[in-house]
């Protein structure tokens, strides 16, 4: 199984068509997202993670480093197993 | 004597979602007024008192001076406890009479006239203990009284409504201004422009198939089009609307495009072109720049409308357009299929695409599939600024109400958000 970095970081590539994601990207900033890419990005995090997270915790996190840790915060707390 | 409404039946209220999530089945205006003042002018009571459910029984409160969900209302007072969706215009109940219960014939009980001596004694713990030790003690009359099934009928029925509201306002005639050249076809009785009412020049009123009603304070600007019968609301403005017939348009709108046989309650705007038809529309919404709904189906086949976003309903009518709750955004060109449904505080983005006909209330349709997007928190605050732009003022129990309605709609919005969540890892 890919680590929870892995997985967000190609998640992110995907919806952003970027080609590099680092962990210290900002999601705005540096990646380009617009607030629906946001909303569409949590959406596509709860589905890859089978994870329900809330909308205004995960839309504040800036990073993608920061997403990690969100992530693995959400999935140990719901119980879902995942590869660090 | 002291009329009663109750409106505490979930399977009936759902027939009149999404409007009913945030208000009684009384405030469903149909022709020029609610269900409330037809009843009330029927009637005529010494004074009104209301059971509606527990989630909203907190901010009806904030909105009428009567007593809500008072079972001391029962007792002290002759009583007539009315179903708020009885047609007034058919009701033949009289206020005084015998104490009795009517049913139809299904046994749902549609009035009970209840003498104060009867009514104390009588179990009053609440309402439900209240009538059925009514039906129970009572002589049960079964009775054929009509009475409004679903949404789409308050629609079908506004035509003749506003005919029979006009009628028994007994207006007609200028006091506000109409400024010339104005053109007015039919007859100048079917006709009334309300003090303060303003009728700007190249304005044309049809009255010739039905009346023109224009409320206090109304704006109707140059290029629109009226066609009776309609009724437009104290101090909404037309901004060059094509207004065809069948139109009630509460207080506050501002309307501009097509507009057809529509309700629209008060402080909603569709400031640009787009047809709207044979629908609903409830309080503070906003229909972006050409969005327009589908009434008809290519086939004029009847329209079906699913109220629960699993079971779709026949309507047995080939015109019916779309329902649109409270609070609820649409962007620019966003497309309703015949008989969609948009729940209470929804947002749309639109993708060019028909949307589905059932977006969940509360639900953010963001490029093609439903979406938690910002939260309850980021709507509440777009309804604050809304209604602060029209000096109306948010309050801590119309946000308690609307909590509620958000858990209450949960189910089907989770399984919205899930279904669309599927799709974009595929």
């Amino acid at each position: 199984m890919a680590t929870v970095e892995e997985r967000v970081k190609a998640i992110t590539a995907r919806k952003l068509r970027v080609d590099e994601v680092k962990l210290e990207d900002n999601f705005t900033a540096d990646l380009g997202a617009e607030s629906v890419d946001s909303i569409e990005l949590v959406a596509m995090f709860e589905e890859e993670f089978g994870i329900e997270m809330d909308e205004d915790a995960a839309l504040a996190v800036q990073t993608v480093g920061d997403a990690v840790k969100f992530i693995t915060n959400v999935c140990k707390e719901q119980g879902v197993e995942i590869e660090q | 004597m002291r009329l009663i409404l109750i409106d505490r039946t979930n399977e009936i209220r759902g027939n009149f979602f999404p409007l009913a999530l945030g208000r009684p089945l009384w405030e469903l205006r149909c022709g020029m007024s609610s269900l409330k003042e037809k009843l009330v002018a029927k009637i005529r009571p010494d004074d009104v008192a209301y059971f509606v459910p527990d989630y909203m029984a907190g901010y009806y409160r904030t909105q009428v001076v009567e007593p809500v969900n008072d079972i001391t209302a029962m007792s002290g007072h002759d009583l007539v406890v009315l179903d708020p969706l009885l047609k007034a215009d058919s009701l033949d109940v009289s206020a005084k009479g015998r104490s009795e219960v009517g049913l139809d014939k299904q046994g749902r009980l549609l009035y009970a006239r209840i003498a104060r001596g009867d009514a104390g004694r009588l179990r009053a713990a609440n309402i439900e203990e209240f009538l059925v030790s009514a039906q129970s003690s009572l002589p049960n009359v079964v009775c054929n009284l009509p009475v409004w099934q679903y949404t789409w009928d308050l629609v079908l029925g506004n035509g003749e409504q506003l005919k029979t509201d006009f009628a028994a306002a007994g207006r007609s005639g200028i006091d506000g201004d109409v400024e010339e050249p104005a053109a007015v076809r039919g007859s100048r009785k079917n006709v009334y422009v309300a003090r303060e009412a303003r009728v700007h020049p190249m304005v044309t009123i049809d009255a010739e198939h039905g009346p023109v009603y224009i409320d206090e304070g109304a704006q109707i600007q140059p290029f629109s089009r009226l066609e009776g019968p309609c009724y437009i609301g104290t101090k909404s403005i037309l901004l060059g609307a094509k207004c065809r017939e069948g139109n009630s348009i509460g207080p506050y709108c501002r309307i501009g495009g097509e507009v057809e046989e529509s309700i629209i309650h008060g402080y909603s705007n569709k400031y640009h072109d787009g047809f709207l038809g044979h629908a609903y529309v409830g309080e503070w919404v906003n229909l972006g720049a050409l969005t327009t709904n589908s009434d008809l189906k290519n086939d004029y086949s009847s329209v079906s409308v699913m109220l629960d976003g699993r079971q779709p309903i026949d309507t047995g009518s080939s015109k019916v357009g779309s329902l649109i709750g409270d609070h609820t955004k649409t962007s620019i060109g966003t497309l309703l299929n015949t008989g969609s449904y948009l729940g209470a505080m929804t947002v749309i983005m639109a993708t060019g695409k028909p949307l589905p006909k059932y977006i969940p209330s509360f639900g953010w349709f963001v490029e093609g599939i439903v979406t938690k997007g910002f939260g309850k928190g980021r709507l509440y605050e777009a309804a604050k600024t809304a209604m602060g732009r029209r000096g109306c003022t948010w309050s801590a129990e119309a946000e308690a109400m609307w909590d509620a309605v958000f858990e209450m709609t949960a189910p089907e919005r989770n399984a919205a958000v899930k279904k669309g969540r599927k799709t974009l890892l595929k």
